[in-house]
């Protein structure tokens, strides 16, 4: 293929509208209608997804969305890796353009504007994944371990507990030891679902949501973190040496500190390009390091003010019952409860959104790639 | 000795398994004959196509991490023959084929696609489709790959691996058309050993030492077989996980049950959609002669064969259910048990294990010092002394 030798010809175009939006242009492909003479970056014209993405990027750069002093090679480097990105997954191939000729077999062309904000995340998905691995894992700040500490094992709810074992991890009182208490963060089981999938999109990622749930609700079980007798069972826990606490403001007592830090809940938006950024990961880094660099993930991912995800309203049934019947289990088992067992009954509002939209999702990814502040400032405690 | 690189990137369900099993199982064989297949496992170039796509595969990625760069070096290194072999590797995107064909170096790289017709590759692909946990029906998976949109899922896969002239542009374009070699599947009812002759020949295996044993092939199942695992599949898979579905559906049902029915009725394509494949191979046919490959057999092949008896895997009946559905619980029971003794041997372990510990625990020097660290452990000036006594001792619970 010699896409150069014919000035006129569409290829020549696309080439064209390559440099163009390289160079930070952002005319959408089928208003272009210009030429570039810089020799092409690449032999083959990259797909629609990167190019639409990158024109996306250079929109919110226009925007004022990148930190004040970007400098051109920083963006040009940025534009390179977009073009030579791969779409993460299954999905749809590198797409061609709409208006370049094309055999016909192959993708279908498209035009780029029309792409869905879908397929431009499987693109950015994968450029912040890679950001993620250069950056590397934050460091988990540790302390000598006091000895007069209290002996704990923490387990459920996991937003609050990764949280809390890792503050309690730099004030020196590590978990675990000998005949530690085994201390259940419960909650009302709608949030502790919903906190139990939005960790696991930022540890090892997880199938979306929806289907996360649907697995549950029809297997009618509950995940091992939920399930808070079975998580008690399997650390040995004996009645005595058991707390569930339902109350979070009396957590701190019983791992023997004054305090805890507040735990924010990420939203759906974040959870969800966490989940995608996590699977890329898995092909980027060791298996081992994952949880470490999406921890750091989840510390750095910025905010947007998205709600959490909730439970739809075809699952709340289901998820009423399994709370009555996770109640019933612990008062049985006779644990000493810290707070109220009614306290594990659902409480979400009725119209509580089930999740983020592809399009808030891509916003966010778009607004990280573009703004690399949430790299290069230092980790504040979540 | 010249350095050259036999990249075999496709088509899936062109016998590829037999294939790549022979070449794992041979190393040695090879080596010996300059001929290197570098894989420590037998999913050794599967890892490195996932790596080289950025595909994420139901958590057997996380162990493909590098795995491209990897097999790539071991290419570059080599002095003489090598070969990598994968079908998924015809998915890729002009981008990767330009990493992929620029990471082996200067060596002399030759193509190689192994393709069948589309009048067999439709029904083995829906085959392959419900073998990996989808309950698409038939007639929407033929309406799916039809569409010329391609915009779902399956027909987007299914053409970016099955569509011959596409996947040669991506891999071909920058290699002569010597370098690119196209082998076609004989015919139904061909010479069994034909395909391998075929594969030798163009992989320079001829008159090699290689055992030949068939140790792992993708069988095809029938359509009762089928159509009862597309069933089974719209009751199960929103209820078990990639890592149980695989052991307890495709392989103990799927692999080593439902395959047995040799005497059930084969897929085919309805009248219609068999012109219709046969009407675009032919033009497939015509754009392969033109670009002068290499091929080995022949392109008239890849016509398929002419229309059948069809039988609808969509309208298969109770009583045609019946005998697989009986098998698939026998053979579901069988794993129940072996499972179940698996689990026996794992209790009487830890029991044997406990046995042991208490043993050691009935001395009376040990139930003293048990009580004594109990009760320092109720307090927190208890735990500081234990914990000073154990930093002492160098010891940690």
């Amino acid at each position: 293929m010699e896409p150069r030798k014919d000035p006129g010809s569409d290829q020549v175009r696309a080439h064209g509208w390559v440099a163009h939006l390289r160079a930070g242009g952002t005319t959408p492909w089928l208003a272009w209608t210009g030429h570039d003479d810089a020799a092409p970056a690449a032999r083959a014209v990259p797909g629609a997804q990167q190019l639409e993405l990158l024109r996306r990027i250079n929109l919110a750069f226009e925007s004022g969305a990148g930190p004040r002093g970007d400098h051109d090679d920083r963006r040009t480097r940025l534009a390179d890796r977009v073009l030579t990105a791969p779409a993460a997954g299954r999905g749809k191939a590198d797409l061609p353009l709409v208006g370049v000729p094309a055999p016909s077999y192959g993708p279908r062309p498209v035009d780029p504007a029309g792409v869905s904000a879908h397929e431009l995340l499987r693109v950015a998905s994968v450029l912040l994944a890679d950001d993620l691995v250069d950056l590397g894992p934050d460091p988990v700040p540790t302390s000598w371990a006091r000895p007069w500490r209290r002996r704990f094992r923490l387990v459920g709810d996991p937003l609050v507990t990764v949280a809390a074992r890792e503050h309690l991890l730099g004030r020196g009182r590590p978990e675990g030891g000998p005949r530690p208490f085994v201390v259940a963060v419960g909650a009302p089981l709608d949030e502790l679902l919903a906190h139990t999938w939005t960790q696991r999109c930022f540890e090892h990622g997880s199938r979306p949501w929806g289907d996360w749930l649907r697995f549950w609700v029809e297997r009618d079980q509950l995940p091992a973190r939920v399930d808070l007798v079975d998580s008690v069972h399997r650390w040995g826990g004996r009645r005595p040496f058991v707390r569930v606490v339902t109350d979070l403001a009396q957590l701190p007592g019983q791992v023997g500190v004054r305090h805890l830090p507040a735990v924010r809940t990420p939203g759906a938006d974040q959870a969800e390009l966490a989940r995608r950024i996590a699977a890329v990961v898995g092909l980027r880094a060791p298996v081992a390091e994952r949880p470490a660099l999406m921890r750091t993930l989840q510390r750095r991912i910025s905010d947007t003010g998205v709600a959490p995800v909730g439970v739809p309203a075809a699952q709340r049934e289901w998820v009423a019952a399994s709370a009555a019947r996770l109640g019933r289990h612990l008062s049985r088992a006779g644990y000493p409860v810290v707070g109220d067992l009614a306290d594990l009954a659902p409480r979400a509002a009725v119209d509580a959104a089930a999740g983020a939209d592809d399009q808030q999702v891509l916003d966010l990814a778009i607004g990280m790639i573009v703004d690399p502040t949430w790299r290069t400032e230092r980790q504040v405690e979540r | 000795m010249s350095r050259r690189v036999l990249l075999h990137v496709g088509c899936p369900k062109t016998g590829t398994s037999y294939l790549q099993d022979v070449l794992f199982r041979n190393q040695a064989v090879l080596r010996e004959h300059d001929i290197l297949y570098p894989a420590d496992r037998f999913d050794a170039h599967f890892l490195a196509a996932l790596d080289l796509m950025t595909l994420p595969w139901g958590g057997i990625e996380t162990e493909a991490v590098g795995a491209w760069d990897r097999l790539a070096e071991q290419v570059r290194d080599w002095h003489g023959t090598s070969i990598i072999s994968h079908e998924i590797f015809a998915r890729a995107t002009p981008t990767q084929v330009e990493r992929a064909l620029a990471s082996l170096g200067d060596a002399e790289v030759h193509l190689v696609l192994s393709v069948r017709d589309l009048v067999r590759q439709i029904p083995a692909e829906w085959q392959e489709n419900v073998k990996h946990r989808s309950h698409i029906t038939y007639g929407r998976f033929l309406r799916t790959i039809r569409d010329p949109e391609r915009d779902s899922r399956i027909g987007s896969w299914f053409w970016a691996v099955q569509e011959i002239p596409d996947i040669l542009e991506r891999w071909g374009s920058s290699l002569p058309p010597e370098h690119v070699h196209l082998v076609t599947l004989p015919p139904s009812g061909s010479d069994r050993g034909e395909l391998w002759r075929r594969f030798s020949r163009t992989f320079g295996l001829d008159d090699l030492p290689l055992d030949l044993t068939a140790e792992r092939e993708n069988p095809s199942l029938g359509v009762p077989e089928t159509a009862l695992l597309r069933t089974v599949n719209e009751r199960v898979t929103s209820v078990i996980a990639p890592p149980d579905y695989r052991p307890l559906v495709r392989e103990t049902l799927a692999h080593q049950t439902l395959s047995r029915g040799v005497a059930s009725a084969r897929l085919g394509l309805p009248p219609a959609d068999h012109a219709w494949a046969r009407e675009l191979s032919q033009g497939w046919i015509e754009v392969l002669a033109d670009r002068g490959y290499d091929v080995v057999g022949s392109l008239d092949d890849l016509l398929g064969p002419e229309p059948g008896p069809y039988a609808d895997p969509d309208a298969v009946g109770a009583d045609e259910l019946l005998p697989p559905a009986l098998d698939a619980i026998g053979a579901l029971l069988v794993e129940a048990a072996r499972l179940r003794a698996v689990e026996e041997r794992l209790h009487e372990e830890l029991r044997e294990a406990r046995e042991e510990r208490d043993r050691a625990r009935l001395t009376p020097a040990y139930r003293a010092r048990r009580k004594v660290v109990t009760t320092l452990e109720g307090s927190p000036a208890g735990r500081g002394t234990l914990d000073a006594y154990r930093r002492l001792r160098g010891r940690t619970g």
